[in-house]
């Protein structure tokens, strides 16, 4: 047997597309202040607040002390499912030229990017639970606040609490890769174009709500679910906004 | 020989602008081809192109021997670094040198490290604050260090000085040398990198002017310099790419002469000096010639 020599000194050429996939996901977390650090410093600081005014409203308050159910509805911790829409719109449109325009395939990069999301989305979703253990725990920090699972979230098993918070932040990530998608393909002028419609339709929404004399019928829809329920629903608008994100990005061109 | 890049017919208009229009040609495996032209004469267009980051109107892109389109087996084998190569507002140096060594299989994470020494880059330094040449030393150590089998390089050193430059080249040379493998190198600075280069091919306004070795290329033209009766007599009836006349004295770029055309030129006292590969390409794309001194 004669060993065949190679062509070339090139060996290592081909790759998994597992550790493509991979490459993305370091990418986007190699400098992991956007993905990973932010969310947590920005939701920490929203949580002090409402701690600091929690112990302002009791010294006020004095001794004629402040009604039982006082803390127990909060909305600060939507500051971080929203903010994802922020993170995920950033991490795309700053890793998209950079990492398709080296050489990565737009599917490597999404699928990539997608896996990273749902990773953040239950990093998220769990950590958020945790601290609302912790909030259990302690009867709400000492002072009966109810700041991670506050209203309908304070009887709701913990498990059911992350699951319930993994499903939001996913479809909120996806929403966000979406408008990334959008703004990626068209710039700008896709983004103005995009909200505008988004706004027609909105109110056409509404518009036609209040015709049929529906509101009712809809606050029940709301309701009459609970929050894992309601979340489970979104399930399928985030599956939609992958996809057509997916497909947007599929002939957008990287800049630069 | 091989061909890693086979493109026929290839052809690219945004709206009414032909970026790149009817471009056929070929680059052989292991060679350093110089793609050449003007501004907007449609470069960049033909390299994102080529690594599927535009797409075509018209025409056969083929790159080791398929579509790059979306094609992970042949993107995952070209690099391709831009003048205006951009990266995520958060990385600093350090953040681009460990993401480029996730994407290409070949990457030498110690030759990078012996580039940014070399090229005095701050590698903790974001690369939003660094100049545009130590930005473009980035891209360049990338480029280098991905040892892709097909490295694109467009302008890979605005605001590089001399020095670093001259780096550049030297490294792109010996590290070809050890390891062959087929770049493609766009740059307005043709003089400085004509050693380079051992093909050659130029555009403008979106077609293909010239495709040849770098070498024949080079013997093509020649200009000729005397007084202006006995230079004008020599070039009748002969393809002259481009004429200065400075008082009694005229030069003349002609194309396509023979050795003994070249004897006879010096017969009738006319100095015979070599064209540039920068005069050629300006003569041909419209410009006009300065003559190079004679060589004694």
């Amino acid at each position: 047997m004669t060993a065949v020599a190679p062509t070339h000194s090139f060996t290592r050429t081909h790759r998994a597309p597992v550790h493509r996939i991979g490459a993305t996901v370091r990418i986007h977390v190699a400098n992991p202040w956007t993905t990973l650090i932010s969310p947590w410093l920005i939701l920490l600081v929203v949580f002090g607040l409402n701690f600091a005014i929690w112990h302002l409203v009791l010294m006020a308050a004095g001794d004629r002390g402040v009604e039982a159910d006082a803390f127990h509805y909060n909305g600060g911790v939507s500051w971080i499912v929203f903010y994802m829409v922020v993170v995920a719109v950033q991490a795309m449109n700053q890793t998209f030229s950079f990492v398709v325009g080296l050489g990565a395939t737009r599917r490597d990069y999404f699928v990539g990017t997608s896996a990273l999301f749902a990773g953040l989305a239950l990093m998220y979703g769990i950590g958020v639970s945790v601290l609302a253990g912790v909030e259990r725990a302690t009867s709400g920090w000492g002072v009966n606040g109810w700041f991670f699972a506050p209203g309908p979230f304070a009887t709701m098993p913990l498990w059911e609490v992350a699951v319930t918070y993994t499903l939001v932040l996913l479809f909120m990530f996806f929403v966000g890769s979406g408008v990334a998608a959008v703004f990626v393909r068209w710039g700008a002028t896709g983004i103005l174009t995009f909200f505008a419609s988004v706004a027609v339709l909105l109110l056409a929404t509404l518009w036609a709500i209040t015709q049929a004399d529906a509101w009712a019928s809809v606050g029940h829809f709301f309701t009459a679910r609970s929050p894992l329920e309601l979340a489970l629903l979104s399930l399928p608008l985030s599956l939609v906004g992958g996809l057509v994100g997916y497909g947007l990005m599929r002939r957008a061109t990287p800049k630069g | 020989m091989t061909a890693v890049i086979e493109v026929a017919g290839l052809t690219r208009h945004y709206g009414k602008v032909h970026a790149v229009e009817d471009v056929t040609f070929e680059v052989e495996e292991n060679t350093i081809c110089g793609l050449l032209g003007r501004n907007g004469a449609g470069k960049t267009t033909l390299m994102r192109l080529l690594t599927g980051q535009a797409f075509a109107s018209a025409g056969q892109i083929r790159v080791f021997g398929e579509s790059p389109v979306e094609n992970a087996l042949v993107l995952s084998r070209t690099c391709f670094i831009r003048e205006t190569q951009v990266y995520p507002d958060s990385f600093r140096g350090k953040h681009a040198l460990r993401a480029a060594e996730r994407l290409f299989p070949n990457w030498d994470a110690d030759y990078a490290a012996q580039l940014a020494t070399e090229f005095n880059l701050p590698l903790d330094r974001r690369i939003k604050k660094m100049s545009r040449g130590q930005r473009s030393a980035v891209g360049a150590i990338i480029g280098l260090a991905a040892r892709a089998e097909l490295t694109f390089f467009d302008e890979p050193y605005a605001g590089l000085d001399a020095v670093a430059r001259e780096l550049f080249y030297s490294h792109l040379l010996e590290d070809y040398s050890k390891h062959p493998r087929t770049i493609v190198l766009s740059t307005h600075l043709i003089d400085e990198a004509a050693k380079l280069l051992e093909h050659v091919i130029v555009i403008d306004g979106g077609r293909v002017i010239i495709n040849d070795n770098s070498d024949a290329l080079r013997g093509t033209a020649v200009t000729l310099v005397g007084a202006k009766s006995a230079v004008d007599t020599f070039a009748v009836g002969r393809e002259v790419l481009g004429t200065d006349v400075l008082g009694g004295i005229s030069s003349v770029t002609v194309a396509g002469l023979s050795p003994a055309d070249k004897a006879a030129a010096a017969a009738a006292g006319l100095e015979v000096a070599p064209v540039s590969l920068q005069q050629l390409i300006v003569s041909r794309t419209r410009g006009t010639v300065q003559p190079q001194e004679a060589l004694s």
